[in-house]
């Protein structure tokens, strides 16, 4: 009896359709969560605790919730808050990348003010006394300086990232493993499974692959 | 002229008096050496004078400009961001432990703020900034970056850096106290040379040789109080205060 080679094309491309919707969440979560996350740790860092205090109850809220509650939350929520007549059904899709960049910029703004408040006084010494503005000091010395050195743990969340994308299913979104789950017990087989877990290894080869080439690019200095 | 005056500085932190009642001047293309124990507000001095913290009274005047004032009510009043801007701009800071910025080459750290805070051409600053790497002995470094320095390599570029905003006035922040001693003297040397040339300098140091040799008068002081003041062979061979005399003493005793 031969393999059916027929069948597990299908799968492959069943799951691929999986994985558009998966590489989409990741780098529409990625692309509002980064410059998020800037806005955030510096609301963080805010002298007005007008401004941080509220920013620390929202940073604790998404590091000390499920994310699968927030984006069920975020989907839900309206839906059962706002008052009869006014409903709105959000879009599935759109509700799951809110979700997770609310979550993840609170992650990134943690480790953004890390970095930031690890770079020495003297930088902005040296930075005021020769006439630099605060936002030239921020975007020519302090930022670019940052960048290096938080690339290791914000390695650390991208790659998780890949993997969380997989918690959009609870509000029916079909990615990745989503559509491995339904084909393993359509089959009554592992295989789905296993080839789910081959694409997310495959993108965070990528992706670790990125962001080593990154890290080199900035190895230049120490 | 006067380059620099104040007149009646005090400053503290929380409960505790850094500078009582600061009063000196400096003239055009004097070399003023500050020298005293350590928590004496040498560097809190020039921290004040750079703009780096600010007064709680006195007066600050840099070549003529008010960069603080004192009002009726004994506060201090500061001169709007604008001037201070420009005021800042005619000062140059040299700091203990160099601060040079890690990820620019060493000819980016002398001309990234003549490009993007003075605005003169790219072609120009970095012109300016291989002459300047010259006369620091440094013209092979251009395109170092900081970390493959040494300690006095560091301080003479980030000499350079603030040589290259063509300050009227240049403060030095102990200068060489991070450095070991063998690289000291390079630094000096430089410094020197700037003396030579009549560059205005306010000098906080440990270096008495330097300051003997270099300095047009020195200034010690104790407490936040200006203790003595006059020529270097005065105030560093022959003080009349006690203070003075007893710091003086201890160090030659090291």
């Amino acid at each position: 009896m031969s393999y059916d080679w027929e069948g597990f094309l299908k799968l492959l491309i069943l799951l691929l359709e999986g994985a558009k919707l998966t590489v989409m969440v990741f780098f529409l979560t990625l692309f509002f969560s980064i410059p998020l996350g800037l806005l955030v740790a510096f609301g963080r860092m805010s002298k007005s605790r007008l401004i941080s205090e509220p920013i620390k109850i929202y940073i604790l809220l998404m590091r000390g919730t499920p994310l699968i509650l927030q984006i069920a939350l975020v989907y839900f929520g309206p839906y059962y808050l706002l008052p009869e007549g006014m409903k709105i059904n959000l879009d599935r899709f759109a509700a799951a990348v809110a979700a997770c960049t609310l979550n993840y910029a609170a992650y990134f703004a943690e480790i953004y003010r890390g970095g930031i408040q690890s770079i020495p006084k003297g930088q902005y010494e040296a930075a005021e006394v020769l006439g630099f503005s605060k936002i030239q000091t921020y975007t020519r010395i302090i930022l670019p300086q940052v960048v290096k050195r938080i690339l290791p743990p914000m390695s650390n969340e991208i790659i998780t990232l890949v993997k969380d994308t997989a918690l959009v299913q609870t509000i029916g979104i079909s990615e990745l493993f989503r559509v491995a789950t339904v084909q393993s017990s359509a089959k009554s087989s592992t295989i789905p499974l296993a080839a789910a877990g081959m694409f997310y290894l495959i993108m965070n080869w990528v992706v670790t692959e990125i962001l080593q080439m990154a890290e080199n690019k900035l190895n230049y200095y120490r | 002229m006067i380059m620099l005056e104040v007149k009646g500085l005090h400053k503290s932190f929380d409960s505790n008096k850094v500078l009582n009642d600061i009063s000196f001047k400096v003239e055009k293309g004097e070399v003023v050496a500050v020298i005293g124990p350590s928590g004496s507000g040498k560097s809190t001095l020039l921290r004040c004078l750079t703009l780096l913290e600010r007064v709680d009274q006195g007066t600050i005047v840099v070549a003529g400009d008010v960069m603080v004032h004192t009002d009726k009510e004994g506060h201090a009043v500061y001169a709007p961001e604008s001037s201070l801007k420009k005021i800042r701009l005619r000062m140059g800071m040299v700091f203990q432990d160099f601060n040079l910025f890690p990820h620019f080459s060493v000819l980016r750290n002398i001309t990234e703020a003549p490009v993007h805070v003075a605005r003169i051409s790219k072609e120009q600053a970095e012109e300016r900034a291989l002459v300047l790497l010259r006369k620091m002995g440094l013209e092979d470094k251009a395109e170092a970056y900081p970390y493959q320095l040494s300690g006095g390599q560091s301080q003479r570029v980030a000499i350079a850096r603030a040589l290259a905003m063509n300050p009227d006035i240049l403060f030095f922040d102990e200068p060489t106290s991070a450095l070991d001693p063998e690289l000291t003297g390079e630094v000096l040397k430089v410094m020197r040379a700037l003396a030579a040339e009549r560059m205005t300098m306010v000098v906080v140091t440990h270096e008495m040789g330097f300051a003997r040799e270099v300095a047009d008068r020195v200034i010690f002081m104790d407490k936040g109080q200006i203790v003595e003041e006059g020529k270097p062979d005065v105030v560093l061979c022959n003080p009349s205060n006690e203070r003075t005399r007893a710091f003086i003493k201890g160090l030659s005793e090291r």
